[in-house]
């Protein structure tokens, strides 16, 4: 589904990330765990090119994502993406942020989409909110929200950067079941979180990075019982 | 993103077929030397009793000059059209064949023989001192030393120079020089006869001494581009109307009833009650005036966002051009550059651009240099994550742009937007300067036709306040209605 080989980032002098290789199955929940600045958001924006990489390639189903004449925008339908800070739409209410993608990219009917937004509201629970706008949400209801606006454009894979870091502790559970319950539909998922517990109940596969280098690969299992490094052990000390 | 720019353009082209398509009233679209027997006749129509607006009726141009050119034009055949403009823009209107000939009491001098022909002289004016009633002003001689008022690119700024020492201020028109002869800033104003005793009728505080005629006998004439071959033709029926008597019967007509606002009112003080019958005639300017802002405003708009798109684009060209035409624009004066447009597009294009067009082009491009700089502002200040959140959907660079930033954008820079517009149509007032018959051209035309200097620059300035009024209520109401998504 994914293959990374050997993508690197530098911003300046800065190395971020140094050299990470791996494979994503379809199907398969991934959490990226690790130190701040370890380069696990960088890591998940190279995955939609919102950053560009500065070596290595990245292949998304067959299609190159780094070479040049990849036409990223149409490859970029089929990856979504949830950002710590929702990023919904000000301007259009939460039903117009639904069918926004769908209608003008996609050139679905707006009839069809808004049954389908529907569909989706309902899903994350929200379908009383259809005709407000986002200002009137509350987190935990925005980043549901954010949630049902990338899955109407049906992606192949979704990628989470830290969705409940800026969540007041009572939303967190609220936007976690919503994202268990799209880990058990078998969605590809990559999810940087912060939520060991989520962590290690949700994910398939853990990848534990530091420093930019990906030092551990392994089941929520193994991981959380005896991670291999010294540096995740002492990570986990610190935050379980 | 070329798509995008075509897309910009034919909208622009829109706006300037808009623009083209604008009737106004009581000014007829000038097209010199246009296809079948027409001619266009350049003047400046605030000179009565030769040439002025019949505000009080249907806003036509009427007087001496236009009898004189009517009974020419039907003589050779032609069908007269008149192109108003301010005075000293009718050599340059010739220059640029704008105009086929100029009559507009324009006297033959050496200077302007350097630049245009001159037919045969038609009419003799003589000169005289309009001043307060007590100055004791009756001769050149008294005048010496003193601040004298002279209508600028006008026969007077001669006769100035039989005066000892003179201070002269010279203006562009004449109800600006009664102006500051009531508000003491001169001593005294010398026009022409006929125009004198039409202000001294209607101004009971000011009192006119005739100059003697001097010598050479300066008179008026037809003015033609150089090696015009109108000139010859013009003098054979000039002199034809001079022959049979038609002339003198047109100088009588005019002449003799040239009391057109007639003495009403004691003294000083306002008179309003003298503009009631103009009232429709100014009003008629305030659908002008709000046509231009509206389409210089939207012009300026759509353009200034392209630009702003420029300053924000990857490529070094459009970054740079942008980057340039803003400097320019901002960097010299809306006044030169309606000039220029106005008198350097037919030179340069042979198009015979009509004057709000012309203006409608001038303030959009001005205004275009401004707010590219306020709406690339408003899109910097709109959160990255509102890009990114569109990127990640696979939504189109331009689709993001156009729906996604620049509504956030505009809504940011609103107050700007207003403050352009209010703007704009205070600005739009420099238009009066080639011709178009907006608010402020026409309170200079009832300043002409009613020898009031004051009083027509108040009801304009009011309407102009009122109109900066409603467009700042109807912002309020789209700010309110853009606010709701708060």
């Amino acid at each position: 589904m994914i293959k990374v080989e050997n993508v690197t980032k530098s911003f300046g002098k800065l190395e971020v990330l140094r050299g990470i290789s791996t494979t994503v199955e379809r199907g398969e929940v991934v959490a990226i765990i690790g130190p701040s600045g370890s380069g696990k958001s960088t890591f998940l924006r190279c995955l939609n090119l919102l950053e560009v990489p500065t070596g290595g390639t990245i292949v998304v189903d067959g299609v190159e994502l780094t070479d040049p004449k990849t036409d990223i925008t149409r490859i970029r339908q089929r990856i979504g993406m949830v950002f710590q800070h929702f990023h919904l739409f000000p301007h259009l209410t939460v039903m117009d942020n639904l069918i926004f993608a769908p209608t003008r990219v996609k050139g679905i009917a707006k009839a069809e989409a808004r049954d389908k937004g529907m569909k989706l509201l309902e899903r994350v629970g929200l379908a009383d909110k259809a005709d407000v706008y986002p200002s009137k949400l509350s987190g935990g209801q925005k980043q549901r929200v954010a949630i049902a606006r990338c899955l109407m454009m049906d992606p192949d894979v979704v990628l989470f950067d830290e969705p409940t870091s800026a969540l007041d502790p009572e939303m967190v559970k609220e936007v976690l079941a919503v994202i268990r319950d799209l880990a058990h539909s078998g969605l590809t998922m990559l999810i940087v979180t912060h939520e060991m517990k989520f962590a290690r109940e949700a994910a398939d596969t853990i990848y534990f990075l530091d420093g930019g280098v990906l030092l551990e690969r392994s089941s929520p299992e193994a991981f959380f019982a005896k991670p291999q490094t010294e540096r995740a052990a002492r990570f986990l000390e610190q935050v379980l | 993103m070329d798509s995008l720019i075509s897309r910009a353009l034919v909208a622009l082209a829109c706006l300037c077929v808009l623009a083209g398509c604008l009737v106004v009233p009581g000014a007829s679209t000038p097209s010199a030397a246009a296809a079948g027997k027409t001619i266009t006749m350049g003047t400046s129509p605030d000179y009565p009793p030769y040439e002025n607006i019949d505000a009080a009726a249907g806003g036509e141009i009427v007087g001496l000059d236009i009898d004189i050119a009517l009974a020419i034009a039907d003589k050779l055949g032609y069908e007269l059209k008149i192109a108003p403009s301010d005075f000293d823009g009718l050599i340059a209107a010739l220059q640029s064949e704008r105009v086929d000939f100029v009559m507009s009491g324009m006297s033959v001098t050496e200077e302007r023989k350097q630049s245009v022909d001159f037919s045969d002289i038609y009419y003799v004016a003589s000169n005289m001192i309009v001043s307060l009633k007590d100055s004791g002003y009756d001769s050149l001689d008294d005048l010496a030393g003193k601040k004298v008022g002279v209508q600028l690119g006008s026969t007077q700024e001669n006769v100035v120079s039989g005066i000892e020492k003179p201070d002269v201020l010279k203006l562009n028109k004449i109800p600006d020089l009664i102006q500051a002869l009531k508000a003491d800033r001169v001593d005294a104003v010398i026009v022409e006869d006929a125009v004198a005793a039409g202000y001294a009728g209607a101004n009971e505080d000011l009192k006119i001494a005739a100059i003697p005629a001097s010598d050479e006998g300066e008179g008026y004439a037809i003015a033609f581009p150089k090696g015009s071959e109108l000139t010859e033709p013009f003098n054979k029926a000039l002199q034809e109307l001079k022959d049979d008597g038609t002339l003198q019967q047109m100088i009588d007509k005019w002449f003799g009833t040239e009391s057109t606002a007639g003495t009403m009112g004691k003294g000083g003080g306002l008179h309003f009650e003298r503009l009631e019958k103009y009232f429709g005639y100014i009003l008629r300017g305030v659908y002008v005036t709000l046509l231009f802002t509206l389409v210089s405003a939207a012009f300026g708009f759509v353009w200034g966002a392209i630009l702003s798109l420029f300053k924000l684009s990857k490529v070094a060209v459009l970054r740079g051009f942008s980057t340039v035409y803003t400097s320019i624009f901002r960097g010299t004066p809306l006044l030169l550059q309606l000039a220029l447009i106005y008198y350097a597009v037919p030179q340069l294009t042979g198009y015979n651009i009509p004057p709000l067009l012309a203006a409608g082009l001038a303030f959009g491009l001005n205004s275009a240099a401004y707010l590219s700089e306020t709406i690339r502002g408003g899109i910097l200040a709109v959160d990255k994550g509102q890009r990114e959140a569109a990127l990640s959907l696979g939504i189109p660079y331009r689709t993001m742009m156009f729906s996604i930033i620049m509504p956030q954008a505009v809504k940011n820079i609103l107050p700007a937007l207003v403050n352009e517009c209010v703007a704009l149509v205070k600005e739009s007032s420099l238009v009066s300067v080639i011709g178009v018959a907006d608010l402020m051209r026409r309170a200079t035309v009832v300043q002409a036709n009613t020898f009031l200097a004051f009083e027509p620059l108040l009801v304009v300035g009011a309407i102009y306040y009122v109109l900066v009024l409603a467009l700042t209520s109807v912002a309020r109401l789209l700010e309110r209605r853009m606010r709701r998504s708060d």
